[in-house]
Order: structure tokens, then C-alpha cells, then sequence
């Protein structure tokens, strides 16, 4: 593909299966290796959760909300079960709101070292890669040792959350802490010190901060351009309301913003250090208590019959902000409607911006730096406009690419 | 309309206060206003507020021109429903998001549009992170945006039959045989 020939080509990758609202396909203009615009399509598996929501009860949704996502299943039913306690008026136990916290910093933890790890892997550091996935293991016992579970974890409820935090979970938690204080330097010292993960990393994806507010970007895709935000800190709920948390922006810890994949990574890795001082804190100002606002199943829901209203909740999910709206009419048993609105609904509306003026072995990378679950991401099909010749490229093609610039870079 | 800013202030107004200005320039909707408190921790202080505020359609830009000159209005998610006569839609923004601890306040604004006129004005120009939320509402719900450049579907299949609203409660709606049960 030449570059500079004034003929553009046609590269869709995906769709790109990523959760409720997440499944999108890429459409690049590239120019050569130029990639000169980009078109998004999501919807490949639109699955109409929130039409099915209307036929069901606000338990039962909470079953289905956790399989909005695989990895931030926690704070979707955290935002889900808020919105029903803001229609509902219910007031939850401080208890189980630090119980919820430690949930969510610990979900928070575990999608962090992921995404660092895959990002690793997508330029070609392996052995980060695999150290990542090692460190990650330790994150998922700790959540099975508190729910059971490794994924979905079945541990909020309207009104409270249904596994208590004992001492020996307890203890299992403060040995993650140590670990991760101990071992996940690594991360760090990939961020600070490596000078190939810089060179692929600094100045590609770029986001500026006018984007980025405009564009209404969200979590650390918006605090890697520089915004301070943060709903932990910016509308303190759960147990944050006793914390003092600051978002975590570039400009505090290298001085300057460039709004590139390096500084979402960094915003990332350093995330993973303030969730194990929340996750302390926690531990540490944990009230005794109940668990739930009302145990009794059947009470709650006779009434939850009774509610009438519209909820409405913003969290902080490891993605950004996840908003759930939901409204409860009085004398029915089913919720009207639903509306879920995930984090990289938000931030894939930046995605074109990015994309500009990059390289086509960038993609994987810039596509990854919002932080989009790209598990099932199957192949793309390059397209000549001018001929209609298509030529499929797997992602395992597209991945090497992306590989053998930093080899390049790496004088081999 | 005030030209599109594009970025947060630090200069934030108390929720009270945007209240008793909504109240004072759009008395006639002062009964749909409602201010929450939320709650949280072991302590009893209040961690933020949302404002709640329905207009008529007439109104919808002159509340949003009010709303923009008090800071970069951050969009969340537009929410709706088939309420019979109309499509009820509720655009959940944020005002103050990077202004400080606890500073930041949610507002809802709800607006029914009569189904013999299903156009609402579009947002795009001033917030271009609209623009998933405006064509999902379009294809769900059949409402269009006036304004809003790209109207092709989003989240339903290319091959979609547009007659079909899935969202809609009425003629529009699916009907019984467009649902595949899975359970």
C-alpha cells in the first residue's frame, strides 16, 4: 500500500465484542500505513438487555446486569442496585457500603493489571505480559475467597450486599496488599524506565484535553488528557464519602499532559497503587453492622411494588463512568424501563480522534488504551477501494504488525 | 445560542442556587424541580446532589442555554419511554464534573415529545458526545435530531427493518413474532 498515491484504503477490524454496548467495528482510511480517518460502528451483538430488563423484577435484573460485562460485572450491579435505592428511597448499611468498596477497588485492581499486561503484550513485551497475568491471579483468589466466585460474583443486592468480609478474608486481602506493593513495580518501571514501551507508547492515540471534554470522555481515558475527574471524588458515594481520593491525572507525577496511550497507561498502573490505600482504608474504617437494608426477600420485593420513581446512578468503574437509569412504577412487579450506559459507550466516541494521523500498526494499541474488553476481536479485511480487491488480515496478522514495529524500533 | 465552550470550570454555583435560578427563569416547571441528597459512609454529610427538571419541548434549548452558560455540560445518557401520547426522554448531564470534592452536580432533564411531532432539537453542535446517545434514541425510539449530521443506525443490524422501534410501546413497537423468546 503505498503512501502518498492520493488513493485511500478501506480497513474495517471487528466487530470487536466488548460487553453490553462494546461490540464495534473500526473502519480506517489508511493512506499507505497513514491511517487518515476512522469510522465506528458498534452493535455487532447488541443483545437488547434493557428490552428484556422490562419483563423482569429488579432481583432478577440484578442477574442479568452482572453479565453486562465479565470483568467490571461488580460495577454494573453496584450502579444498577443505586439507581434502584435512589427510586426506592433505601438506605444501605455503612457496613455493606465498605464491603461494596472493597469490591469495587479490588474489581478496579484486577481490570487495571489486566489491561496493563495486554497492552504489554500487544507491543510485543511478553515477559510483562505474563508477569501481569501472574500478579492477577493473586487479585481473583482474593475475590474468590470473599464471593465464591471468580467472575460475577453474586455479592450485591438492593439495599446491602450478601457475603460479610470475615477475618480470614480479611487477612487473605492485607497478604494482597503486600504482594502487590512488592511485586507490581514492575508495571511501574515498564511506565518510567523502558525506553521501547515510551517509544510506542508517547505521542501515539493522542487525545487532547478539548477532545476529551467535548467528546465527554470518561475514567482514565479522560484523566490521561488531564482532566481531574473522578465520581469518587468529584460525587463521593459507598464508603469514598469517608476517604479523601484524588483523581489521578499525568500532570501530578511527569509534569506535563500529552493525552497519549503512555499517559492513560500511566494514569492506569498508578490507579493500582491508590485502589490498595482504598482498599486499606477500608479495611482499617470498616463500621460493624448490618448487611442489608432488609433481608427478607419477599419483603423487598412487595416493596419495590410499592416504589414509584426514577433512579438514577453514576459510578466509577475501571473503564470511567457507568451510569445506570431505571424507573419503578408503582403496583408493578417489573421495573418499566432500564437504560445502561457503560464507560466505552462514552469513550468510544473518541476513538476517530485518536485514530488520525497514527500508524495502522498503532491500532491494536489505540484501540486497547481506552480499555475495551477486544476478546473476541476476530480478523479485519483490507479493502482497495479503487480495485474492490479484499485481502483478510487475522488479528494474529494485525498483532505482528504491531510487533514488528517495536523490533523495528528496536534496531533487529 | 452562546458559542460551544470546551472546557469545565472551576467556578461552581451551589445546587441551591442553580435551583432558585431554574425556579426564577422557568417558574412555570418550578413544581417538576426536585433537588436529591445522597449519602454515604458512616458519616451523615451530604456527598452530592442531583437536580431534577421537567420542561416543555418549547423550552428544552432555552433550559440548555441556561444550563451551558453555568459550565461545559457533560452528557451522560439520554433515557425514555412510550408514555402513550408522547416519548418521554430524560437527558442525564453533569455540571461542575472537575470542580472539586463532592462538587459535582447531576441533573436530569425530562421532556415529552408528542408523538405527532417526533423531533427534538439535537445537541450535537455543542456536545459532539452526544451523538451515540441521539442516533440510539432515533432508532429505538423513532424520535429524530434536528441537526444531528449523522443519522445512521448504531447499535441494530444494517439489514434492520426500520418500521420497527423496539423500544416503542405502541403500533410502532415489535410485535409478538418480531421476539425471539430465549427462555
Amino acid at each position: 500500500m503505498a503512501e502518498g498515491s492520493n488513493k485511500t484504503y478501506k480497513v474495517p477490524i471487528g466487530p470487536v465484542h466488548v460487553g453490553l454496548k462494546e461490540p464495534i467495528t473500526a473502519w480506517l482510511d489508511v493512506d499507505g500505513e497513514r491511517i487518515k480517518d476512522a469510522t465506528i460502528r458498534p452493535g455487532a451483538i447488541h443483545r437488547g438487555i434493557e428490552f428484556m430488563a422490562r419483563d423482569r423484577n429488579p432481583i432478577q435484573i440484578i442477574y442479568l446486569a452482572e453479565r453486562i460485562c465479565g470483568i467490571c460485572s461488580f460495577a454494573h450491579i453496584v450502579a444498577f442496585v443505586r439507581a434502584i435505592e435512589d427510586a426506592a428511597k433505601i438506605e444501605v448499611p455503612a457496613r455493606a457500603q465498605y464491603i461494596r468498596t472493597i469490591v469495587l477497588e479490588l474489581e478496579r485492581i484486577h481490570s487495571h493489571i489486566l489491561w496493563a499486561g495486554v497492552a504489554c503484550y500487544t507491543f510485543g513485551y511478553d515477559s510483562a505480559f505474563h508477569l501481569g497475568m501472574i500478579l492477577r491471579e493473586k487479585v481473583m483468589d482474593v475475590l474468590e475467597a470473599l464471593t465464591g466466585n471468580r467472575v460475577n460474583y453474586g455479592t450485591g443486592t438492593i439495599g446491602g450486599v450478601r457475603r460479610d468480609i470475615t477475618p480470614t478474608v480479611e487477612k487473605v486481602i492485607r497478604e494482597m496488599i503486600d504482594l502487590y506493593r512488592n511485586e507490581f513495580s514492575i508495571f511501574y518501571d515498564v511506565v518510567t524506565q523502558d525506553p521501547i514501551a515510551k517509544a510506542r507508547m508517547r505521542n501515539v492515540g493522542v487525545l487532547s484535553r478539548e477532545d476529551a471534554v467535548t467528546h465527554c470522555a470518561l475514567g482514565p481515558t479522560a484523566r490521561g488528557s488531564g482532566l481531574r475527574v473522578d465520581l469518587r471524588w468529584s460525587s463521593p458515594y459507598e464508603a469514598y464519602c469517608d476517604m479523601d481520593i484524588k483523581p489521578v491525572v499525568p500532570q501530578d507525577h511527569t509534569g506535563e499532559v500529552y493525552g497519549d496511550v503512555f499517559d492513560r497507561f500511566l494514569v492506569r498502573v498508578l490507579e493500582v497503587y491508590q485502589s490498595i490505600e482504598i482498599l486499606e482504608d477500608a479495611l482499617a474504617g470498616m463500621p460493624a453492622g448490618e448487611l442489608m437494608w432488609e433481608p427478607k426477600l419477599p419483603k423487598l420485593l412487595n416493596y419495590l411494588k410499592q416504589a414509584d420513581g426514577t433512579g438514577w446512578s453514576s459510578i466509577e468503574a475501571p473503564r470511567g463512568d457507568d451510569t445506570h437509569a431505571v424507573r419503578l412504577t408503582a403496583g408493578q412487579e417489573n421495573i418499566t424501563w432500564w437504560k445502561v450506559r457503560a464507560p466505552t459507550y462514552a469513550n468510544a466516541v473518541s476513538w476517530p480522534i485518536m485514530f488520525r494521523e497514527n500508524d495502522l500498526a498503532d491500532s491494536p494499541l489505540i484501540i486497547n488504551s481506552i480499555d475495551p474488553c477486544i476478546s473476541c476481536m476476530e480478523r479485519m479485511v483490507v479493502t482497495d477501494r479503487s480495485s474492490g480487491a479484499e485481502q483478510v488480515v487475522t488479528k494474529a496478522d494485525l498483532i505482528e504488525r504491531c510487533r514488528d514495529k517495536t523490533r523495528r524500533m528496536m534496531g533487529s | 445560542m452562546k458559542p460551544r465552550c470546551a472546557d469545565y470550570t472551576d467556578e461552581i454555583m451551589s445546587p441551591e442556587k442553580v435551583l432558585s435560578l431554574l425556579k426564577r427563569k422557568f417558574r412555570k416547571f418550578s413544581d417538576t424541580m426536585e433537588l436529591r441528597d445522597y449519602r454515604g459512609g458512616a458519616g451523615t454529610d451530604v456527598g452530592y446532589q442531583t437536580l431534577w427538571v421537567q420542561v416543555e419541548k418549547s423550552k428544552f434549548l432555552d433550559l440548555i442555554d441556561l444550563l451551558r452558560e453555568l459550565d461545559f455540560l457533560h452528557f451522560h445518557i439520554t433515557s425514555g419511554d412510550d408514555i402513550g401520547e408522547a416519548v418521554q426522554l430524560n437527558y442525564h448531564f453533569s455540571l461542575f464534573r472537575c470542580a472539586g470534592r463532592g462538587k459535582r452536580l447531576g441533573v436530569t432533564v425530562t421532556v415529552d415529545v408528542p408523538k405527532d411531532d417526533l423531533v427534538m432539537p439535537s445537541l450535537w453542535q455543542w456536545i459532539p458526545g452526544i451523538e451515540y446517545s441521539e442516533r440510539e434514541i432515533r432508532e429505538m425510539f423513532g424520535v429524530d435530531f434536528d441537526g444531528l449530521p449523522n443519522k445512521a443506525l448504531i447499535f441494530l443490524p444494517e439489514d434492520w427493518n426500520e418500521d420497527i422501534k423496539p423500544w416503542r410501546r405502541d403500533e410502532a413497537g415489535p410485535k409478538p413474532e418480531d421476539i425471539r423468546e430465549l427462555s
